[in-house]
């Protein structure tokens, strides 16, 4: 305590201008503005790029002049426009969506563990997804429609079950840890089932691809980001509040539950719909989210960084799996090459802190 | 009291010596048990009211449906005389703050970051950070004595600070009435008592009506202008410290064998326990003197 006098206490109108306080929020903001800018920057940079290399070579002014629509090269236009840039924009946007979606859920249940990967919500879209390429002998969009629906019923489901006067981070895991083995179990069924060429085309949904998305699941994945991606800033305010704890929220006067719900469900349609897209890109939610806030440093919500980390990580795993390695991979297997280690890492650092729970 | 036709998002008016917070008739559990029964209490407005009992007498779980934490089973939680459910809780977060047992930290945060985060209810979803939240926040700040420690993340923080910090967020809240669920409980005795002095600074200073849980009786009753004893979800008796603190009370609510003095200090009542051992046979008992 500063002093036992009352006359320092003075809530409502201090006599000194608030310099530490303003300084630290500005410094917090800078930094902010600057990661959230290079980020941007490097998304930027790496959109272009996987569009510069492959069998036919460009520059990169051949390609941002051909994406803008000044280039009158019809060869390069069809080489960019035609056949890289749906799997640029797909893989920036695949990993923005799974990038937010995975912070909400590492902060709506206060967990860095708990990535939709994790809590089933992916597994989920994959059974779906999976019988209806198996059983039902569907393709193309179809395919994209199950994995949504998927998503949507498994998140339901977890909730419900989870649910005991509240949800609380915790349980919310562990049922959708159980939940996650249970359509694991179940895919595995399906396959097994499976004629040779069905087991073929479900194996290769199951691994995830940036280059897959139709024509249809694409416009409607971009179009679900330009209105989730404002809804998500919109709701990380409350969010913010939340981060302390349900107690210390309802005392601030936030409607924990409703806030809590949005933030899920915004949540959930972006991963459904990214690995309706692009089908289960392995760990990209669960490690865009902890970069970003590293990153950071805890300043500001994370949010639109997390998005721009998802999309640099799924970027560069595209750039990586098709054109760096002898042969072309699909994208969630470099992704998952990247991801398993830092999970591992994640494990043994978030235990030894005691958080694992 | 109630307007039946009061408009939720009215403003509340405060009351000469302050709002008024009361329950009536209140019941409150978990799953099948209640644990406060038909409650009825009312909070002196501009006092500090400190609610003692022993564990799992219902004290805190009062104190969080005083806090609107926990829904009303039967009877209600009056602020202002009307219902807190037919209020918006932002609004009511204007007016009642609160330090729950157990905040988070987000990891990272810094002190300024996190006492800002008490602003939410003067900000909602869209208004813009204004000067008036960097002046509360520094306000709040200062009458904690964490100015210094604005730009410094939480986690690097000692236990004593950190606590300070809390009671620095609920302060930038800006509400009259601050309710605190056991603020000691990890602070050394040192910082119990800066905490309780700053609390009774507040409370001198501006008004606000404090209510807090805590476990040390001796200090309760020297901090408390209102000491409300609990035991199995009932209020035993309630009033000023040395109406209510005497040995028979504290042997009724704790079950404890005691012998009850006056502070040297302060001159409020002091709990000294007898236990069982190490009683010193100060004044000889008659019947051991004669056999």
């Amino acid at each position: 305590m500063t002093s036992s006098t009352s006359s320092t206490i003075d809530l409502p109108a201090p006599t000194d201008e608030p310099a530490v306080v303003v300084r630290d929020r500005r410094t917090r903001r800078r930094r902010a503005i600057g990661v959230t800018g290079a980020l941007g920057g490097l998304t930027i940079v790496l959109f272009v790029l996987t569009m510069m290399i492959g069998e036919t070579r460009l520059g990169p002014l051949e390609v941002v002049a051909s994406v803008l629509g000044f280039s009158d090269s019809p060869s390069t236009d069809f080489v960019v426009r035609t056949l890289r840039l749906p799997t640029a924009v797909t893989a920036a946007a695949v990993g923005a969506a799974l990038g937010i979606s995975g912070l909400c859920f590492q902060k709506l249940l206060s967990n860095p563990l708990a990535s939709p990967d994790f809590v089933g919500i992916t597994s989920g879209a994959s059974f779906f997804a999976i019988t209806a390429i198996v059983l039902l002998g569907l393709s193309g969009f179809a395919v994209s429609v199950a994995a949504l629906a998927g998503a949507l019923l498994t998140a339901s489901l977890i909730y419900l079950l989870a649910w005991r006067d509240g949800i609380t981070g915790y349980r919310f895991v562990l049922i959708g840890i159980g939940v996650s083995q249970l359509f694991i179990s179940l895919v595995g069924w399906v396959i097994v089932q499976a004629e040779l060429f069905d087991a073929r085309e479900a194996m290769t949904w199951l691994v995830g691809s940036a280059g897959r998305a139709g024509s249809t699941e694409l416009p409607v994945l971009l179009g679900a980001l330009a209105v989730l991606v404002p809804a998500v800033l919109l709701l990380s305010r409350p969010l913010g509040v939340l981060e302390l704890g349900d107690d210390a929220a309802r005392g601030l006067g936030v409607g924990v539950e409703t806030a809590r719900r949005l933030v899920l469900l915004v949540a959930v349609v972006l991963v459904a719909l990214a690995t309706a897209v692009a089908g289960p890109m392995a760990f990209v939610a669960l490690i865009a989210g902890p970069i970003a806030v590293r990153l950071l440093r805890g300043t500001g919500s994370g949010l639109p960084a997390a998005a721009l980390v998802g999309a640099c990580v799924v970027l560069a795993a595209d750039l990586v799996a098709r054109q760096l390695l002898p042969v072309s991979l699909p994208t969630g297997v470099v992704t998952g090459a990247v991801g398993a280690p830092y999970l591992i890492w994640l494990l043994i650092h978030v235990n030894s802190e005691g958080r694992g729970g | 009291m109630t307007d039946p036709n009061a408009d939720a998002s009215a403003p509340l008016t405060r009351e000469a010596q302050g709002h008024d917070l009361r329950a009536e008739d209140l019941t409150l559990g978990y799953d099948e048990t209640d644990i406060v029964s038909h409650l009825d209490v009312q909070l002196p407005p501009g006092r500090i009211t400190v609610i003692v009992g022993a564990n799992a007498c219902g004290k805190s779980t009062l104190l969080r449906g005083l806090a609107r934490l926990l829904p009303a089973r039967s009877g209600s939680v009056r602020l202002d005389g009307r219902d807190v459910t037919s209020l918006r809780s932002i609004e009511v977060a204007k007016v009642v703050g609160l330090l729950p047992q157990t905040p988070v930290a987000p990891d990272g945060i810094t002190v300024a970051d996190l006492v800002g985060r008490g602003r939410y209810p003067h900000q909602g979803w869209f208004r813009q950070w204004k000067p008036e939240d960097d002046q509360a926040v520094q306000a709040a700040l200062e009458a904690t004595g964490t100015a210094e420690l604005a730009e410094r993340r939480i986690a690097e923080l000692s236990g004593g600070q950190r606590q300070r910090v809390w009671v620095a967020m609920a302060l930038a809240q800006d509400t009259d009435l601050l309710l605190l669920d056991e603020p000691t409980t990890y602070l050394d005795i040192n910082h119990q008592v800066e905490l309780l002095d700053l609390l009774t600074d507040l409370n001198r200073s501006h008004g606000k009506t404090i209510v807090l849980v805590l476990h040390d009786l001796n200090l309760a009753c020297r901090y408390a202008d209102h000491i409300i004893a609990m035991k199995a979800g009932r209020i035993v008796r309630e009033g000023a410290p040395s109406d209510v603190i005497d040995a028979d009370v504290v042997t009724d609510v704790f079950g404890l064998d005691c012998d009850v003095v006056p502070d040297p200090v302060s001159g409020t009542p002091m709990v000294v326990p007898r236990g069982r051992h190490h009683v010193r046979a100060m004044t000889p008992d008659p019947e051991l003197a004669t056999s």
